[in-house]
């Protein structure tokens, strides 16, 4: 179906405006019955799941505004990896069919995020796919839970591969699979009734695309499609050509694992240079450290990588909050080419594990925001804070009992504001779970939960405060836990100072059972027992700007907020509060000279 | 009984009155007096009285729709709030869920971050601590610390303060005690508890309606009782009763302790004076539908009842609110919507809006963006001569220009640039309207739209037929709805609990005694208010879903008490209702009773309908005949359209489209292939032909 041949009627303005936001809206129909109807925290409560329409060449046409972006992002490389693995086969799609899908290699995001995926037929003709991703909150991996897995050593271990699994065929449940679901999966009533919410949501999006085309007619369709993806392809075009053609490069660290003897599997590198010509860009990430072959800090080329570099690019040249709603879709990423040497960390080679990926790959992000600072530094932040995960487990009666948190990083400081506080930062954004919601469903109890404080990126515009929230076991169980950002602290901008790392402590009630004391960012599975407690420390974000220019008035309030101390202000502002906190107008213009 | 309601919009205060035995009915309308909403209020009041010469003393009973509340939290002009909290939590407030509000963006703001309703300084923590499920106390109040911290607060001249302890929805005794202390330490200041605002489980949703009960309470108290005042010294004995988002009324007593209950006051009237006008022409299953200048709200009513908006969906300036609302969409599309070509060269309508100054380009006061307003004026639809009732000359020329203009950067022609905007528009509304419907397992094509306010006549059947939906009612005074509605209200209070039992496993008895309690405090407060206890009717009802699931799903409860047999019933509504919304059940899979609630509704005075008066000819309505614009088999093509005066319609004289009916308030399009009939009972019904 090739638009230029001009073979096709062409799609008029208003038509093309009127398709586009009916696409949006089933895709946001497919997001709200899938959050409302699943059933772990994980997808309901924390929104990690992604819903979205992809054409039958796979490419994305709309996706559900409510999902998180690294779960809506992949889902045309979920179908394209499915695609690619069902020609292999020589087997092809019917009516009827639900393929399942999670092969990191082959376009998924990581093993538990698990797409379902509808082939939307129309007179007999495959014409598009209407899929969902989740994250499941166990897989079958070798320790409960689907994070924290940070010690698999190859994809093997990682839990249950599904490359292009027919799940229904024409409708009729395909019960083996069904029944390999139920007995690999630890809690596979929540997990099976999730993937179950899955497919429900995807079948409407495919019966709702089938009720568009029927109004519009297939031919006008395709043309309103392809009319929407070069719509918002001319967005990104325009403003990649608005930046000055050159290469910025920049390099930032993940921990890896950091109480490893070896050193190759700690202190990595990662790096970005982005190289602008005219309206493109390419994403070149040479001297990114070589994969680990068996750590599950890998990333996905296609899933994660991608979504990382595109997320960041469209947030920073089109962010939302100045340039408005913009249809996401194939468009947009099309003027940016990736690349990256094959067996580095973001590009790896089967069978090396990529489970633990999130935190690298959200690491990745920020340092294309990096390389961008150079060349649009009134559109980025300094450096984000960094993400953790902690899978909570137990057994109680014989059931398993899992609960993923995600632990909220911080922005670093903008042209004209502060970081946004104790937020999940760039391709995460995810929810927490309510302590009220937690405390009368689990045997967990939250017992602090508040902003860090005293522990910022100086700045003009200061970095986010980070958090401390603090985890309780009510009976014996375990944990695992997979997070960056212990090592390296978030980056400073244009004079501002670095933000603070995040920390782990384990506090142990009963001194048998093991020692407390500080954790690395990376803990297999590890048993803990009633009364053991995680203090989580937040990282904040990075400063923005000469601290000296911040205007003392907001140094003081941050002062008064409890959130800086007196000390912090003299030393890191030159700004002189006093015990009754007012400004102490001439010392501070001595400290500040 | 005589009734008037009045409601405050953002340019006009309307005002309507009622008498429910003689089936008077009159209605006005003054300017809104932003500084001082009661002035415009009192004027209204006043004049309407004198124009239709009632006695102001023999009025029983003044309704009211404010937006004071809104305007507080959207313009972030409340009180200076403090909050006491649990210690360990201090920070509930600003972290929220950790979400960002958008995903693509780095210079976004976080409201609750940017705009605290309680800055930090303000947010004093105690010890004490609960725990569920029976809210077991693990650590007692420390009643010192409560003291020092309302000592502290009012040094630090805060006027309201929240108390907001975690677990407290199970048990509210700390909030209580804490709050007496408050009030023993300083007796000035607007003490709220989130137990009482809103008393269920999600501790960030919950201490943020409670710190927001706080913020906007003490202006909310002192209009509350300077309108009172005025009332009193313009010689008005009447009650005054105040419209709120669950969409009934509350007195005034009630709205200065829960100013949150009026949050969307207007708009809910507007949903009622919707309901009552389907009512009229007897039809159970609407979609309200009212357009202004700037946005449209979409409101459902199914056999009387409102959807009712779930806790999770309700946002107002950016912060959740956990507080009964009426399921109401608010989108930016409306008559002053902004047409204009994106940077990527796509067709867009809104959600930008020339808003009354400079307004559309017709208006004449130098507005020169093509907006809604101006297509409809190209396409002969909006009559330059006859634009409320003539009060205002429309600049036709002007319309033509700056559209002519628009549709030149596309190689359209002037009508068709103005037609892609009516359909672009269209279809952004009908799409919301498809996320308020369809998403929700309702199929629009069993509904008919009421399409009300100053742009709802113009576009609605056009709209309809997007959805497939057969029929649009046309209130009376399509201008005045909200002020109508409330003429309909009654006395609304709902009170909820958390209780987290499970299918197999419920404590009916437990159940039966929190719903007694539940029903015997609100009879406390019917009974403070008036009203005998065998007025008032009670609905009951539970927040349901399947262990595991984040949202709930509203399922009716009958009376008496629960037992294995109601049980099974309220899970297999449940399940009923689960099919119904999302196409899918989950057999066997135990199921959550999350929250119970209770409405009690105490029955007020209404009005009747009016009857009109028989006879008249549609030759006798018929004032001009105007070149329109309508798309006729997918052609846009010219009309020669008569246009009729709504006043002088015959009754239940079917009249075939393309047609226009006029009346002071609005515009009424009628396209060909739709048929319109004026009925006695004050609506006029047109099939849309869809």
């Amino acid at each position: 179906m090739n638009q230029q041949a001009g073979s096709t009627p062409t799609v008029d303005h208003v038509t093309a405006s009127v398709i586009q936001g009916a696409l949006e809206n089933i895709a946001i129909e497919m997001g709200y019955k899938l959050m409302r109807m699943s059933y772990s925290s994980i997808i309901r409560e924390s929104e990690d799941f992604g819903a979205g329409l992809v054409d039958v060449q796979g490419r994305g046409l709309a996706e559900s505004a409510q999902s998180t972006p690294l779960q809506s992002g992949p889902i045309p490389g979920y179908v394209q990896g499915m695609q690619k693995i069902l020609d292999q086969r020589g087997d092809g799609l019917r009516p009827g069919d639900v393929i399942m899908h999670n092969d990191a290699y082959s376009g998924a995001s990581h093993g538990p995020d698990v797409g379902f995926i509808v082939p939307v037929f129309y007179d007999g003709e495959l014409i598009a796919f209407s899929a969902t991703t989740a994250h499941h909150l166990d897989i079958g991996a070798l320790t409960p839970g689907s994070c924290g897995i940070v010690d698999a050593i190859d994809a093997y271990a990682e839990g249950l591969q599904f490359k292009a699994i027919r799940v229904y065929d024409q409708g009729e449940k395909v019960e083996p699979v069904w029944h390999i679901l139920r007995d690999n999966i630890r809690v596979s009533d929540l997990v099976v009734g999730d993937m179950e919410a899955q497919i429900a949501a995807a079948r409407i999006g495919a019966e709702r695309l089938v009720e568009l085309i029927d109004r519009y007619g297939k031919a006008i369709f395709q043309s309103a499609c392809e009319s929407v993806m070069q719509h918002s392809e001319r967005l990104m075009r325009q403003a990649i050509a608005a930046l000055p053609d050159g290469t910025y490069a920049a390099t930032t660290y993940i921990d890896g694992y950091l109480d490893d003897p070896e050193p190759s599997r700690k202190e990595l590198p990662l790096c970005v240079a982005i190289t602008v010509t005219g309206d493109e860009m390419v994403v070149d990430l040479t001297g990114t450290a070589p994969q680990i072959p068996d750590k599950p800090i890998n990333m996905p080329l296609q899933g994660t990588v991608d979504i990382a570099i595109w997320l960041t690019v469209r947030s920073v040249l089109l962010d939302t909050a100045v340039h408005g709603h913009i249809p996401v879709n194939d468009g947009l990423v099309r003027p940016i080419k990736i690349a990256a040497p094959e067996g580095c960390l973001a590009n790896p080679v089967f069978p090396a594990p990529t489970i633990a990926r999130f935190c690298p790959g959200n690491q990745l992000a920020d340092t294309v925001m990096k390389a961008l600072a150079q060349v649009a530094p009134s559109q980025v932040s300094a450096g984000i804070g960094n993400l953790r995960v902690i899978a909570f487990s137990g057994l109680q009666n014989s059931e398993h009992w899992v609960h993923m948190e995600i632990f909220e990083g911080s922005y670093g400081g903008r042209d004209g504001k502060d970081g946004m506080d104790a937020v999940d930062t760039l391709y995460a954004n995810t929810r927490n779970n309510p302590i009220e919601d937690i405390e009368s469903h689990l045997p967990l109890r939250v017992d602090r939960y508040e902003l860090r404080e005293d522990v910022c990126g100086a700045g003009q515009w200061r970095g986010g405060l980070g958090s401390v929230r603090e985890f309780v076991y009510l009976d014996d169980g375990g944990a695992s836990v997979e997070g960056e950002g212990h090592k390296f602290a978030p980056w400073g901008f244009q004079g501002g100072g670095e933000g603070g790392t995040a920390g782990l402590h384990l506090d142990r009630a009963n001194t048998d059972s093991g020692k407390s004391g500080e954790l690395p960012s990376k803990v297999p599975h590890t048993p803990v027992q009633a009364g053991d407690r995680f203090v989580c420390v937040g990282p904040a974000g990075g400063g923005y700007g000469d601290p000296m220019l911040r205007d003392p008035e907001m140094v003081l309030a941050d002062v008064t907020d409890g959130l800086i101390s007196i000390n912090t202000a003299a030393n890191d502002y030159g700004v002189v509060i006093t015990d009754e906190l007012t400004i102490d107008d001439e010392a501070t213009a001595r400290q500040r000279g | 009984m005589k009734l008037i309601g009045v409601d405050v919009g953002g340019t006009f205060t309307d005002v309507m009155y009622g008498d429910t035995e003689s089936r008077d009915l009159a209605i006005h309308k003054v300017p809104t007096t932003p500084d001082d909403p009661s002035r415009g209020v009192i004027q209204g009041l006043c004049e309407i009285c004198e124009r239709f010469d009632v006695n102001r003393g023999a009025i029983d009973h003044v309704l009211h729709g404010t937006t004071i509340a809104t305007n507080a939290v959207l313009e972030y002009k409340g009180a200076k709030t403090g909050m006491v909290t649990t210690e360990g939590y201090r920070d509930i407030l600003h972290i929220g869920r950790h979400q960002r509000p958008q995903h693509y963006s780095i210079m976004q703001e976080v409201p609750w971050q940017d705009r605290p309703l309680v800055q930090r300084r303000h947010r004093k923590v105690v010890p004490e601590r609960l725990s569920p499920p029976d809210g077991t106390v693990l650590k007692p109040l420390d009643e010192d610390a409560v003291r020092e911290a309302a000592r502290e607060l009012r040094e630090a001249g805060v006027e309201a303060i929240a108390v907001c302890f975690l677990f407290a929805y199970i048990n509210p005794a700390h909030e209580q005690r804490a709050a007496e202390i408050i009030r023993e330490e300083y007796p000035d200041c607007f003490v709220t508890t989130s137990s009482t605002v809103s008393p269920q489980f999600r501790e960030f949703e919950r201490f943020t309606t409670a710190a927001m009960n706080a913020f906007i309470g003490p202006k909310v108290r002192v209009y509350v009782e300077e309108l009172e005042r005025a009332l009193a010294d313009n010689g008005f004995t009447a009650d005054l009763h105040v419209m709120g988002s669950n969409g009934g009324v509350a007195t005034g007593a009630m709205v200065s302790e829960r100013p949150i209950l009026t949050l969307l006051s207007g708009p809910a009237a507007g949903v009622l004076g919707g309901a009552m006008s389907g009512e009229r022409s007897d039809r159970k299953r609407l979609i309200t539908f009212d357009i202004g200048g700037t946005s449209a709200d979409i409101g459902l009513v199914v056999d009387g009842q409102f959807a009712e908006a779930t806790a999770r969906d309700t946002w107002i300036g950016g912060y959740p609110v956990m507080a009964p609302m009426i399921d109401i969409h608010t989108i930016g599309a409306g008559g002053g919507s902004i047409a204009h070509l994106d940077a990527g060269q796509a067709f867009r309508v809104g959600p930008h809006s020339a808003g009354a100054v400079p307004g559309p380009a017709a208006y004449g006061r130098g507005g020169e963006l093509p907006t809604v307003t101006d297509a409809n004026v190209v396409l002969g639809r909006l009559q330059p001569g006859n634009f409320l009732g003539g009060e205002m000359r429309l600049d036709a020329g002007a319309a033509h220009k700056v559209m002519a203009e628009f549709g030149k950067q596309m190689g359209m022609t002037v009508e068709a640039a103005a037609d892609g905007v009516l359909t672009i528009i269209n279809a952004n509304m009908a799409n919301a309207i498809r996320s308020r419907t369809v998403q929700k397992g309702h199929d629009p094509r069993e509904f008919s739209l009421v399409a009300f306010g100053g742009a709802g006549p113009l576009h609605g059947v056009e709209m309809a037929r997007d959805l497939g939906i057969p029929e649009v009612i046309i209130p009376p005074y399509p201008g005045i709805t909200s002020a109508a509605g409330l003429l309909t209200t009654d006395l609304k209070y709902d009170a909820i609990r958390t209780e987290f039992q499970t299918s197999g496993n419920v404590d009916g008895d437990r159940l039966s005694r929190d719903f007694d309690a539940m029903r015997a405090g609100l009879a406390a407060l019917f009974k403070t208010d008036g009203l005998d206890e065998g007025t008032v009717e009670y609905q009951r009802s539970g927040d349901l879903r399947y262990v595991g699931q984040g949202y709930e799903l509203r399922v009716p409860v009958a009376d008496g008490a629960v037992d294995e047999t109601s049980l099974a019933d309220i899970f297999k509504a449940f399940e009923a209702i689960h099919t119904t919304e999302y196409g899918h059940v989950f057999a066997d899979n135990p199921i959550e009773i999350v929250n119970i609630r209770i409405t009690g509704i105490g029955q007020m005075p209404k009005v009747a309908s009016p009857t009109l008066p028989q006879g008249g000819s549609l030759q006798d309505a018929r004032l001009d005949e105007a070149r329109c614009y309508f798309r006729l088999d997918g052609e846009l093509q010219a009309a020669a359209t008569p246009l009729y005066e709504r006043d002088k319609l015959p009754i239940d004289e079917v009249f075939e489209g393309p047609a226009i009916v006029l009346q002071k308030d609005t515009t009424t399009v009628i396209p060909p292939g739709a048929r319109a009939t004026a009925q006695a009972g004050g609506n006029l019904l047109i099939e849309t032909g869809a």
